[in-house]
């Protein structure tokens, strides 16, 4: 079954804004819960974004640079 | 207009980010996810109470919600002042003061099994208590329904009034908190207020001269361009006035339209300056990149209380 895995979203007047500054996994990678995915960057500080289930990455949504806001698709998993 | 003119006015040591990846590489923090955040989130959205956590944006939002703590924000998410380093909203209230906040904070501090609530507040100039009472409401609504939760709060300045910071007192919070927030000198830029140096620590003298069963706390945000000398002269200053705890952070910048930062302190600087500050007295202290005043400042509790009773009272 085909996840797609979003950028969480942290409530009302919170930072919901990042780039992405890169990838921490490739397509193909066997992935779990927790695991470091992506690294972003907002204005404050580097974050980074864990996995919410086991997996493998199929498809990255976004590159690096992009601009993203909590809800937007980040990557696909087979799980 | 994307960036504040006043950057301009100190030079800047280590430039803040401009394009991506520039942040050093201590300051990396998880984003918020997972089922116990998303529990966290649902609380503070389901009692519709502010945290000082989104307003101010805090990076550690991930880190502490996980963990089901959250500082709340009571008299609403719009401040009277407009300090240079904070992303809370600024505007007028007008006098404005939502009665049943208090019960809902206690209702999500319940929610939550919450055993140290952190309770602060955006600054009400309009109000002509500051906001105290609405702050001995809510202490007294957490006492009420639950019970063996221990309670800090982090007040405003009340504009120095002492009636204010009494009303407050009054309801004995184990900790009491006031930030002095940077050295003096530089009140003047980021704060627009030069006075408000002295009248924070007018404050903090109050509360330690008040009861000896409240802990006084303050915190400083480091990386505004002050000096290690003026580091220190803070630190004696809140000693002077009886402060025991004290926690020193980075400033992060939260948008671009807030001051940028002048310097990033590393790891090891913020361990000598715990150091420091434990050699003059402070009865714990916390230093690091995203040390804020809220953060983990259930920890100390116990010890505090033992070390300065003799038992654990709550
Ligand atoms: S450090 Fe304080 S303000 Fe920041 S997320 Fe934790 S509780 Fe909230």
């Amino acid at each position: 079954m085909k996840v797609e895995i979003r950028l969480p979203e942290l409530g009302e007047d919170a930072e919901e804004k990042a780039s992405v500054s890169r990838w921490l996994v490739n397509i193909g990678d066997i992935v779990n819960t927790g695991d470091d995915l992506i690294e972003l960057t907002t204005d404050k500080a580097a974050f980074t974004v864990p996995c919410p289930q086991n997996g493998v990455v199929v498809e990255l949504l976004v590159e690096e640079g992009d601009e993203v806001v909590a809800g937007d698709p980040l990557c696909i998993l087979e799980s | 207009m994307t960036e504040n003119k006043t950057e301009q006015d100190v030079p800047s040591a280590t430039p803040s980010k401009g394009a991506l990846g520039e942040f050093p590489p201590w300051l990396r923090r998880p984003w918020g996810s997972g089922a116990l955040f998303e529990s966290t989130r649902n609380v503070v959205q389901g009692y519709r109470v502010h945290t000082v956590c989104q307003s101010a944006r805090c990076p550690n939002q991930g880190d502490c919600w996980q963990r089901r703590t959250a500082t709340f924000m009571i008299l609403g998410n719009v401040c009277t002042r407009n300090c240079l380093f904070c992303s809370v909203r600024s505007g007028n209230p007008a006098r404005n003061v939502d009665l049943e906040e208090p019960l809902r904070v206690a209702e999500a501090v319940r929610a939550l099994s919450i055993r140290h609530a952190v309770i602060t507040s955006v600054t009400r100039d309009d109000l002509h208590d500051g906001g105290a009472q609405q702050f001995l409401n809510t202490i007294r609504a957490i006492r009420e329904i639950n019970p063996h939760t221990t309670v800090e709060v982090l007040t405003p300045d009340f504009k120095g009034d002492v009636n204010a910071v009494r009303t407050v007192a009054e309801a004995y919070p184990e900790v009491f908190g006031h930030n002095i927030e940077t050295v003096e000198r530089l009140h003047a830029v980021l704060r627009r207020n030069g006075r408000l140096y002295e009248k924070s620590l007018s404050l903090l003298r109050f509360v330690s001269g008040f009861s000896d069963k409240i802990i006084v706390k303050s915190a400083l945000m480091l990386g505004h361009g002050e000096t290690r000398d003026e580091i220190v002269k803070t630190l004696q200053d809140l000693r002077e006035v009886g402060c025991q705890v004290v926690a020193m952070g980075q400033y992060l910048r939260p948008t671009k339209s807030q001051r940028a930062v002048q310097r990033y302190i590393t790891p090891d600087e913020f361990q000598e300056l715990e150091q420091i500050a434990y050699s003059m007295g402070f009865l714990f202290v916390t230093a690091g990149p995203f040390v804020r005043s809220s953060y983990r400042a259930e920890e100390p509790i116990s010890m505090l209380k033992e070390k300065r009773f003799g038992s654990v009272a709550r």
